[in-house]
């Protein structure tokens, strides 16, 4: 445990984070209301990216539906709350749910790799759609769920809520990442055969890492729809979330969990300062993104932290 | 009567996914790139065959040769502009470029169909039919469109196995897929032989387009739709294999058509999606892949 | 006893601070009277119905600023496109609100959004008029929960009330002349068709058109073909529509498969004046129900409204249009009759609409009413209009058809003629 304390205290992504957090901390006594309900968007989205970047740059395994395990922690929880149960109850439940999901996608799909795994995940998240759509009149359908409780009516609050959750989730994340684990997750994910040959139980290590990212997506889904107050397809559910989740880990930087959540912050502000284009606005922050992927590989960590060395 | 129909409307509905589906695997095969822009490919081509048609009032046959040949020209956008840069990328690591290529082309065809979003609208557009009317065969009215769309791809099908198999240059495409440093061992520039593929790649998937406008109509919403079809069909039948991707356009278009008529079109895509679920879990090269 | 210089200074201090005091207070309020009312509108500008709000929202503003504004203070856009994504519209009526302090949002056709947005509206206290949704929710959660909801609007007829307005228009148009015994009611599975349906299924009985049968698909249906062999297989004189998300292709498969059967009831994109160009003529025959068109004159303000669109936009107006155009109106009389923008002023002054515009007479119903704040229906308020494609235009069958407006249906279509 300490030795974990020890590594986390020498690695710089580390102090960034925190100063990172810092200055988050401070903002609701400096920016408007509308801002910290940006920010509180771009920070279960953070939770989102990061624990995609566990999976696809630990495990190597990319995943292109990190909205299936987002969408069943999200509706389940909703789903519960239709039937009065409290909110501390839906986001245990939802976090479970997103669990099983992701227990039930990662037997077989282990078993694949490239892009078969990837069209797996893929076909998960049509059929959870699907089935969404199917029993629209419980689930509410392309018209979406209302929740009958939301976290708070104060933006404060809830931009509280979202940094804590954020913060809490990352630093878990990104110590099982530079633990003993994480390194058995890499070494797996970038050599298969040797990490077998070294003993080491690949299926399970990577099963474990599947749990973990299920986990939190589920959870941060469930917290995201409570902020919300709706569940809907399209914000939970639809291959484009995926897609931005996806988009927001590479373009904060593989491999370093806080650069997934940089990625998101900056992806959501992105896209709302650029609203003033109206319609354009989607293809410039997609512009913006494929240029990073062009030319800066390892994100916008990698700009930060350039002159680290590649493991 | 309603077998005939059934029939008829999922012979011409598979011809056209087998069109799009064999371009998508041609390029996988051969320069193992998953061109995730595949459907704003199509969709280009479909919207370009439509703008020429309204703006220069020309028969609905000149809008098709404009608007596969923007689908050529979006081709290769992709390939100078997002593929090619990231193969030869220095700082991606080897491991990572197929990833690499994968977003890459996907925020491409996001790009793309914003693109054409902001200029026309998301509102599906289609092309006159190329031959107008409709014909009965068997008791069954159908549009002779729709005859001539089945008529088309298998036709293009057809070229391309001629191609592929009888000329020296698709000898030479074949054996890129097979083993491409044999190839260059051989004197043979990989770069030459993957201009030809994406050149290939645009006449399909640009056809494809057109066709799709003619039938159904295309809008730029259905990009991802359209790509995420391509590329389940591939991989059910063996990503690689054109042969897979034929059978797999077939067995998808029926068992979609199928539903549509005999259950409810809301369930239309849920057997083949199943299929594909049982297919990767017990099977997962695909029907016919040999990787 | 302080010596006259601190005397001085502290009067002088004492001066200042109550001239900048009196500045704060009145300062504001005094350049209020030059300060321009922001207006946000949230529209869906890549789809044709909702491109026509921020179009519709363009031309009513210029004209109010050229006759010299409210009260001597001129209307100023805030323009936001949601990408037709509930979430991206909550942000933007967030950032309406607190960023750029609009008074007031109008806009949105998409029934599921405008529900999203009703919340964001209650808890933000901004009065918020949708001009394209349909469906009957809305204003019946301003009846449910009024202290809530009341800062919602809803200016365009609710789908019970376009359901009423097909069925008027069919009884009283095309009954006399064809034989129409029986129909299929044929919808889009969403929020504003399912109270349409409900309705049709009840007013279509009434006037003698008995319903065989009632298809739902989803509303990302690309292929229509197996709907229409089903539609056929049972022979019904007429289809009765309920369509907005999608329009250009069932209409264009329905003229190539030439199925025999018109299609009559609600399309929205067919009250677009691009429709007919979109389908490449397969428009032809299509029987819509709309506010207002191009040919439509139901109102003094109706023609030159159309005019003025075509000059500066070069095509028709789209429904929803006409409904911003006005809602733009509606919103300038209310400032003008509360004389301020105070949102619970404003939300009576609203209440208390009654406005010549260019769809109708607009008035909304009131607390007794179950569609509390929905725009009144009716022949003398907001009838709505029934349409037919023919040749390239758009031709109004109902209600005020002229004896030489005839119907035509294309002629692969075998409706009986009585």
């Amino acid at each position: 445990m300490t030795e974990a304390l020890r590594g986390l205290l020498k690695s710089r992504l580390f102090w960034i984070a925190l100063c990172g957090t810092v200055v988050l901390v401070t903002l609701p006594w400096v920016v408007s209301a509308y801002v910290l309900g940006i920010l509180t968007v771009a920070y279960y989205f953070g939770v989102f990216a990061m624990s995609w970047d566990l999976l696809f740059g630990f495990a190597n395994e990319v995943n292109f539906g990190p909205t299936f395990l987002i969408g069943s922690g999200a509706y389940a929880a909703g789903l519960l709350n239709a039937s009065g149960a409290p909110i501390w109850l839906c986001l245990i439940a939802g976090g479970a749910a997103a669990l099983v999901g992701g227990v039930v996608l990662a037997v077989p799909a282990l078993r694949l790799s490239g892009p078969y795994f990837g069209l797996t995940t893929l076909v998960a998240v049509l059929l959870l759609q699907q089935f969404i759509v199917i029993f629209a009149s419980r689930t509410g359908g392309e018209i979406g769920l209302t929740m009958n409780d939301i976290l708070s009516m104060d933006t404060t609050t809830n931009y509280w809520y979202a940094l804590g959750f954020m913060a809490v989730s990352g630093l878990i994340l990104f110590t099982l990442s530079r633990s003993a684990v994480g390194l058995i997750l890499q070494a797996s994910g970038q050599d298969r055969i040797g990490a077998s040959a070294l003993g080491f139980n690949v299926v399970k290590h990577k099963l474990a890492a599947f749990c973990i990212s299920a986990v939190f997506s589920g959870l941060a889904g469930a917290m995201l729809v409570f902020y919300l107050g709706t569940a809907s397809v399209g914000t939970v559910v639809d291959v484009s979330v995926g897609v931005q989740v996806i988009i927001a880990a590479v373009l904060g930087g593989r491999r370093t969990i806080v650069g997934a959540a940089i990625g998101s912050i900056f992806l959501i502000v992105a896209g709302e300062a650029l609203r003033p284009l109206g319609q354009l606005s989607t293809f410039v922050v997609s512009g913006i993104a494929l240029l990073v992927i062009l030319f800066f590989v390892d994100g916008l960590m990698g700009l930060l932290l350039r002159g680290r060395e590649e493991t | 009567m309603l077998e005939l129909q059934i029939l008829i409307d999922g012979f011409a509905i598979s011809a056209l996914y087998a069109l799009g589906a064999v371009g998508f695997t041609l390029m996988f095969g051969v320069s193992g790139v998953l061109n995730l822009a595949h459907g704003a490919t199509m969709v280009v081509a479909a919207v370009t065959a439509w703008v020429v048609a309204g703006q220069y009032a020309v028969n609905p046959w000149m809008a098709a040769v404009a608007g596969t040949g923007a689908g050529v020209v979006t081709a290769f956008a992709t390939y100078f502009l997002i593929v090619r840069p990231i193969q030869r990328s220095r700082s991606v690591p080897a491991a990572e470029k197929e990833i690499f290529v994968l977003t890459g082309t996907l925020l491409w065809g996001i790009m793309i169909q914003e693109a054409v979003a902001y200029f026309y609208t998301d509102n599906p557009k289609t092309v006159r039919p190329l031959l107008a009317g409709v014909m009965q065969i068997g008791g069954v009215r159908t549009p002779i469109n729709e005859l001539l769309i089945a008529v088309i791809c298998w036709s293009v099908i057809g070229l391309l196995w001629l191609l592929v198999n009888r000329s020296k240059a698709g000898k030479v495409l074949l054996a890129a897929s097979i083993n491409p440093r044999a190839l260059t061992l051989l004197g043979f520039e990989l770069s030459r032989v993957y201009l030809m593929v994406w050149l290939i790649y645009g006449v399909l998937a640009g056809v494809a387009g057109v066709l799709l406008a003619t039938f159904l109509g295309a809008s730029s919403a259905q990009a991802s739709q359209l790509t995420a079809s391509a590329f389940s069909i591939v991989v059910l039948g063996g990503l690689g294999s054109v042969s897979g991707s034929l059978l797999a356009a077939y067995i998808v278009g029926y068992l979609e058509t199928m539903t549509a008529y005999l259950i409810s079109p809301t369930y239309r895509t849920i057997p083949a999606l199943v299929l594909l679920v049982l297919v990767i879990y017990v099977r997962p090269r695909g029907l016919l892949g040999r990787r | 006893m302080p010596d006259r210089s601190t005397v001085v200074r502290q009067f002088r201090t004492a001066l200042m601070a109550s001239a900048g005091l009196t500045y704060l207070l009145t300062g504001p309020a005094g350049a209020q009277g030059k300060e321009p009312i922001k207006i946000g509108i949230i529209s869906e500008e890549s789809a044709i119905t909702g491109a026509g709000i921020s179009k519709g929202a363009q031309l009513a503003v210029d004209a109010i600023n050229a006759a010299g504004g409210v009260d001597g203070r001129k209307f100023e856009i805030v323009q936001y496109d949601d990408h037709s994504s509930a979430a991206d519209a909550v942000r933007a009526f967030q950032r309406a609100v607190s960023q750029d302090k609009v008074v007031a949002v109008i806009g949105v056709y998409i029934s599921e959004i405008a529900l999203a947005l009703e919340p964001w509206a209650a808890r933000s206290h901004t009065p918020f008029i949708t001009t394209g949704a349909a469906s009957n929710e809305i204003s019946k959660h301003v009846h449910d929960d009024y202290d809530k909801n009341k800062y919602t609007f809803h200016e365009y007829l609710a789908s019970g009330f376009i359901a009423d307005s097909v069925c008027d228009a069919i009884k009283e148009n095309l009954l006399p002349q064809y034989s129409i015994k029986t129909a299929v009611v044929f919808s889009e599975d969403a929020a504003w068709s399912t109270p349409l349906d409900t309705e049709y299924m009840a007013c279509l009985p009434k006037i003698g058109v008995k319903v065989l049968d009632h298809l739902r698909f989803s509303a990302d249906t690309g292929d229509f073909t197996p709907l229409y062999n089903k539609i056929e297989a049972q022979k019904p004189d007429v289809i009765v529509t309920g369509i907005s998300h999608v329009g250009v292709q069932p209409t264009v498969q329905w003229a190539q498969q030439q199925v025999p059967i018109p299609m009559i009831g609600y399309s929205g994109q067919a009250t677009s004046g691009t429709f007919w160009n979109d389908t490449n003529g397969a428009a032809a025959g299509v029987v819509t129900y709309s506010l207002a068109a191009e040919g439509a004159e139901l109102t003094p303000k109706t023609r030159p409204f159309v005019f003025d669109y075509i000059k500066r936009f070069a095509g028709a107006p789209v429904v929803t249009a006409f409904t911003t155009h006005d809602a733009l109106n509606v919103l300038a009389d209310a400032i003008r009759r509360a004389g301020s923008t105070d949102a619970d002023k404003l939300v009576t002054a609203l209440e208390k609409t009654d406005y010549m515009g260019t769809v109708g007479r607009v008035q909304f119903y009131g607390r007794d009413s179950e569609f509390t704040h929905a725009m009144k229906y009716g022949r003398d308020y907001v009838p709505g209009i029934m349409l037919q494609w023919q040749n390239g235009k758009q031709v109004m069958l109902w209600p005020k058809a002229g004896s030489q407006i005839k119907s035509s249906f294309p002629p692969f279509t075998h409706l009986q003629r009585k």
